[in-house]
């Protein structure tokens, strides 16, 4: 037997809520189970399948949490169900495995819960009647015997002795066995290799083309940018010198524009660099880069940072290039007079959610920072969600993959 | 000489703009696109079209494809198609329809100003500019039994200058030889790749082109 401590339910009772609650989800069950059936059998309900089955899903989520809590061992989820389709919800393994966890719920389930239940409840009662029973007439034992005299009390309290002996050594046994039980079915089907195989060969696949498209990205701002700024000084140049023969005068403003030109090929290429990989990256780690962002933006801003695991070079870049370019955004467009920056990590995606409280009217369609964004964040499969109304706030959410 | 520019880069277009007048040309449209390019190449009838490789929507290769059109819509309309980058296919597209007229050059060759007007004089006359860098890639691309392995290196300087469009009086200036010197030269590439000698300046280059994208 194990000691209880403080702060701990005793093991038993910890067991006898595990079965009594579980005897509840097993009677929801049953109408869950119904609406799925009912859903599918007319045929012509098959649009309301997708509710019934996200109901089982959520009645499932709840027994993994609470049979992984009591098991100490977390059970991890299934794929969640795509969207609306009929067809898939249908022919989903997944369904297959919650209709087959339903089952057991509603019959094994609610059995286990109700004997566990029956325990306590056969004590309690028992125990009434040897205290109450001259005042009880015709009262009987829950085993059927006739408590007529203080003899017959005593026999009931042995009776309720008996329950509470059999539950205490039952309960714990029974919760253990049916978590067990009950966790194979909750936990995720296992994938196959071939199931398995084509994940990798799709994720890598996309791993490709996001790569592709960076490439591309880089290729665009080099050429258009970059080399266009110093085809243009070397062409000014190429006027100077025709200009010094002819009027030297007239050569002042081409000097000019060729050093404006030289000038914006720098800052364009350290933009490039920058957008390649940011150096402060390397020295800070995400957190620490955006952080210094933050704290050099001219408008107030204040940042938050949640359960940020490390994410792939490539991942943690554009990232960084979302605040950095929102930021820019925010300070040259928005007349915000706060920013908020905040980086968190659920679901595999990597989120950046930038707001700022100026007079919104943002669009992606005007700026080419925003039309940035945008490219950097497809690049890695990710989304990039824009929402700013006339007078504000303005959010842009950009949501990543880790790709882990 | 009237010149119609394509070019998206707003500075780049207005400074070529300015670099023509400078010079006494007549720029008659200057625009960003290519759809832009054909409608002023069939209102203004330039003499030549000075075309940005890259333009919109997909910034890929829209102003050559445009160059390409335009000639066909204008047979002998002379096109000089710039860019930051060159590419020896791109260069065969440009002469696929075996006429002259044809340029194509790095954008930076704009800034030795004199080099690129007469480049631009010669291909609105009918010649050919062809940087040197695309005639470069012609001449690696060879295979082991090539006559051109045959070429002294002289006659290689010769036939690449002769590929870029020079005339034997730039030749001869450029290697600092006399013009018959470069006239014997051209006399013993053109048996050695056993090119028929043809007369006409133009024709002899495009042989020449003809004979190096082969």
């Amino acid at each position: 037997m194990t000691h209880p401590t403080a702060g701990q339910p005793r093991p038993r009772l910890r067991e006898l809520k595990f079965l009594a609650v579980g005897a509840g989800t097993g009677l929801v069950s049953w109408f869950v189970l119904a609406g799925l059936i009912l859903s599918v059998a007319p045929v012509v309900t098959l649009p309301l399948l997708p509710r019934t089955a996200r109901a089982a899903r959520r009645l499932a989520a709840f027994e993994r949490r609470r049979t992984g809590e009591f098991l100490g061992t977390p059970i991890a989820p299934p794929q969640p169900l795509d969207g609306d389709d009929i067809g898939a919800v249908l022919t989903s393994p997944d369904m297959r495995r919650d209709v087959s966890w339903l089952t057991l719920q509603a019959t094994l389930g609610t059995l286990a819960g109700l004997v566990a239940v029956s325990a306590p409840a056969g004590v309690v009662q028992n125990v009434v009647i040897a205290a109450l029973w001259p005042y009880l007439p015709e009262v009987t034992t829950t085993l059927n015997h006739p408590v007529e005299s203080w003899g017959d009390a005593t026999l009931a309290l042995a009776t309720a002795a008996a329950y509470g002996t059999v539950g205490a050594l039952l309960i714990p046994t029974l919760a253990r066995w049916y978590a067990r039980i009950s966790a194979v079915r909750l936990a995720p089907r296992r994938i196959s290799l071939a199931e398995r195989l084509a994940e990798v060969t799709a994720t890598r696949a996309a791993a490709l083309e996001a790569h592709g498209t960076e490439l591309r990205r880089i290729e665009r701002n080099l050429h258009d940018g970059t080399q266009n700024r110093l085809v243009a000084v070397v062409m000014h140049l190429g006027m100077v010198e025709r200009a010094l023969h002819r009027d030297p005068e007239s050569a002042l403003p081409m000097v000019l524009t060729a050093q404006n030109a030289a000038t914006d090929a720098l800052s364009e290429l350290r933009e490039v660099v920058r957008s390649i990989y940011p150096p402060v990256l390397i020295d800070r780690g995400l957190p620490g880069a955006v952080s210094a962002l933050v704290s050099h933006c001219a408008i107030p801003a204040t940042y938050e940072a949640r359960d940020l695991p490390r994410a792939p070079a490539a991942v943690e870049a554009a990232a960084y290039f979302v605040v950095a370019e929102a930021l820019t955004n925010a300070v040259k467009h928005s007349g915000a007079r706060q920013i908020t920056v905040v980086l968190h990590a659920d679901d595999g995606l990597l989120t950046v959610e930038v707001t700022d409280d100026g007079q919104g009217g943002a669009d992606e369609t005007l700026g080419t920072g925003l039309l940035g964004i945008e490219r950097r964040v497809a690049a890695f499969d990710g989304t990039t969600l824009l929402h700013s109304p006339l007078g504000g706030p303005t959010v842009l959410r950009a949501a990543i993959p880790l790709g882990v | 000489m009237r010149i119609v520019i394509a070019e998206d880069d707003a500075l780049l277009r207005a400074g070529l703009t300015h670099l023509l007048r400078a010079e006494g040309m007549e720029v008659t449209s200057a625009v960003d696109n290519p759809t832009d390019l054909l409608a002023a190449i069939a209102a203004d009838r330039p003499d030549v079209a000075v075309v940005d490789v890259r333009m919109p929507p997909t910034f890929r290769d829209e102003g050559l494809r445009a160059a390409v059109e335009a000639r066909r819509r204008q047979p002998g309309l002379a096109v000089l198609v710039l860019s930051a980058h060159v590419e020896d296919s791109y260069a065969t597209e440009l002469l696929a329809d075996g006429a002259g007229g044809v340029g194509y050059l790095l954008k930076e060759r704009v800034g030795k100003v004199a080099d690129f007007l007469e480049a631009l004089e010669r291909v609105a006359g009918g010649g050919t500019a062809m940087d040197p860098e695309v005639v470069a890639q012609l001449l690696v691309r060879r295979r082991s039994d090539d006559p051109l392995l045959s070429l002294t290196p002289r006659e290689r300087e010769v036939l690449a200058l002769m590929a870029e469009g020079h005339s034997n009086a730039t030749i001869a200036g450029l290697l600092v030889v006399s013009d018959g010197a470069v006239h014997k030269h051209i006399g013993n590439i053109f048996s050695k790749l056993g090119l028929p000698t043809t007369d006409g300046r133009h024709r002899r280059v495009l042989a020449v082109l003809a004979y190096l994208k082969a």
